[in-house]
Parts: structure tokens; C-alpha cells; sequence
């Protein structure tokens, strides 16, 4: 059976439509959450996506982090459940202390785009158990698309 | 009406890339010599009094939400609202805030303290926010 994986949808989310995609493409199920849901539909793991929820008011992500499906999500994360945060999903899940920390502004003031190179620190995660400690990874930069 | 304005600054310790980038910005208008960091105000109106428990609530807002405290401080104070702006404006030389002040005895020692520079330095920080706005347009 394959693995039901919820996307949640925040005003302002831009990348979930990709998240759901991504999914299905991957052979999961996928299943859309609403910010205002009191549940999450009894998912097996969540990807909060990227964009500008809440339009970045008072700092990214600090809104969206107290929607009510939120409260669910980070009891189910809390009970194990795995949550992917990306972009803006990442700041959410800062602001909603899921992950330690806070992001602040780059402090070289200089907008960077380039394929980063990453070193691999810890496999005991879901999302990157198929790594192996000390691979490099590279993440590739948003290609310009064809019009 | 009472109006409560609570300020978030970066802490100390985290760097200002925004300040910086306003710092900047300042200098190549020619406003040389001055050292920006920047935070947010926001202004809290209330029907009647401000009570110790309305400010205690207030600090709560500020900690849950209006603050990150992982890298922002704040501060809570009460300040005069418009409609008693017209005594404190005839009185500010005087220092004026102290006596709203003391009608709203929940607030502490810092703000009334603190009452007399504040208004002063509103009119200048609007100054620089505006500033900047228009160095980012223009960068």
C-alpha cells in the first residue's frame, strides 16, 4: 500500500501543487491538507511547501506556524510522524520550534544562486537514511525553464 | 483608549543585515556617521484602562508571537494616545508623559522613564523607515 503523504496548503503556499505532484510521482498517495483543517486526514507524513504564506508578514512563517492544522501536525510529529518542511514549510517548522533555531537574513547581503554542495552529517533521518555519512551531495539551483 | 506599543529589536548578539543594509543606504544619501539596527513596533489600542493584567497579556502576545525570542528582544510600554496627544503635545516640553503615566499606575518605573525620550525618538525613527524605503526602491 502506498504511503498517504499530506501536503498543507496555507494562504499564500505556492509550491504545493509541485509537493503533490512530487508525490504521486514518487508512487506515494497524495493527499491535501488545509490550514484550517482540525486534522490531517490520518496521513503517514507531511510536507509543508514552499512560498510566501501569510505574504511573510511579522517574519516567515510565524503566522502559518499557529494555523490550526498545525496543532495537529506538530502532535503528530511529536508522536513520530515525519514532516518535510521546504522553503517556506522550513521556516514554519522553525517558527513552530519543530526544529531548533531561527533563520535570520543573510549576512552578506548578496543574493546566491548556485548549485550547493552538501555534506552529509547524520543517516538516522527519513529523509536521508539512503545517504551514507560523509557523502557529498550537491543541490542542484532552479533551472531557468523554457518558454 | 489606551495604547500599548510593544518593541521588537534583533538581540544584540544577532547580526542586522537589515540595519546594515539601511546603514549603507544612509551613507551613500550622505547621511554619514550613524549606526542603524532595525526592529518593529506595534501598537496595542484598548477600551478603559490599561491594567497590570492587560499588560501582563500583552507581554504573552509579545513572547508567543510578535517576537521571535530566539533571536528578538521586546519591550512593553504604555504610551498617551491620540486623543490625549493634544495635553502631552502642549506640555512636552515639560515632560508631559509622566503625568499619563501615572494614571496608568500598571505600567512600571522603565516607562515612565523611558515616556519623555520615546516621543522624541518616534519622529525621527519614521523619518529613517521612510528613508529606507526609498534607498531600497532606488538600490
Amino acid at each position: 500500500m502506498s504511503p498517504k503523504i499530506g501536503v498543507v496548503t496555507f494562504p499564500g503556499s505556492l509550491d504545493d501543487q509541485d509537493a503533490l505532484r512530487a508525490i504521486r510521482k514518487c508512487g506515494g498517495e497524495p493527499v491535501s491538507l488545509w490550514h484550517g483543517d482540525d486534522n490531517v486526514d490520518g496521513v503517514d507524513a507531511v510536507i509543508l511547501p514552499g512560498g510566501f504564506s501569510y505574504g511573510d508578514y511579522l517574519r516567515c512563517g510565524a503566522i502559518s506556524r499557529f494555523a490550526p492544522v498545525m496543532a495537529e501536525v506538530i502532535k503528530a510529529a511529536e508522536a513520530g510522524m515525519p514532516v518535510l518542511g521546504i522553503c517556506n514549510g522550513f521556516q514554519i517548522l522553525c517558527e513552530a520550534q519543530l526544529l531548533p533555531g531561527a533563520l535570520i537574513r543573510n549576512d552578506v547581503r548578496v543574493f546566491v544562486c548556485k548549485d550547493q554542495d552538501l555534506q552529509v552529517e547524520s543517516v538516522d533521518t527519513t529523509w536521508t537514511s539512503e545517504f551514507t555519512v560523509g557523502q557529498t551531495i550537491t543541490l542542484v539551483r532552479r533551472r531557468r525553464l523554457r518558454s | 483608549m489606551a495604547r500599548v506599543v510593544v518593541d521588537v529589536m534583533p538581540k544584540p548578539e544577532i547580526l542586522d543585515p537589515q540595519g546594515k543594509a539601511v546603514t549603507g543606504a544612509l551613507a551613500r544619501l550622505g547621511f554619514a556617521g550613524m549606526s542603524v539596527r532595525q526592529g518593529k513596533r506595534f501598537e496595542l489600542e484598548f477600551d478603559g484602562e490599561v491594567t497590570e493584567e492587560r499588560l501582563a497579556e500583552v507581554r504573552r502576545a509579545a513572547e508567543t508571537l510578535l517576537a521571535n525570542t530566539v533571536i528578538e528582544t521586546f519591550d512593553v510600554r504604555v504610551e498617551p494616545t491620540p486623543e490625549s496627544a493634544g495635553a502631552v503635545d502642549e506640555a512636552q516640553n515639560s515632560q508631559a508623559g509622566n503625568n499619563q503615566a501615572e494614571n496608568n499606575k500598571a505600567e512600571n518605573n522603565k516607562a515612565e522613564n523611558n515616556k519623555a525620550e520615546n516621543s522624541k525618538a518616534d519622529g525621527s525613527e519614521a523619518q529613517s523607515a521612510e528613508e529606507a524605503e526609498l534607498a531600497a526602491r532606488a538600490g
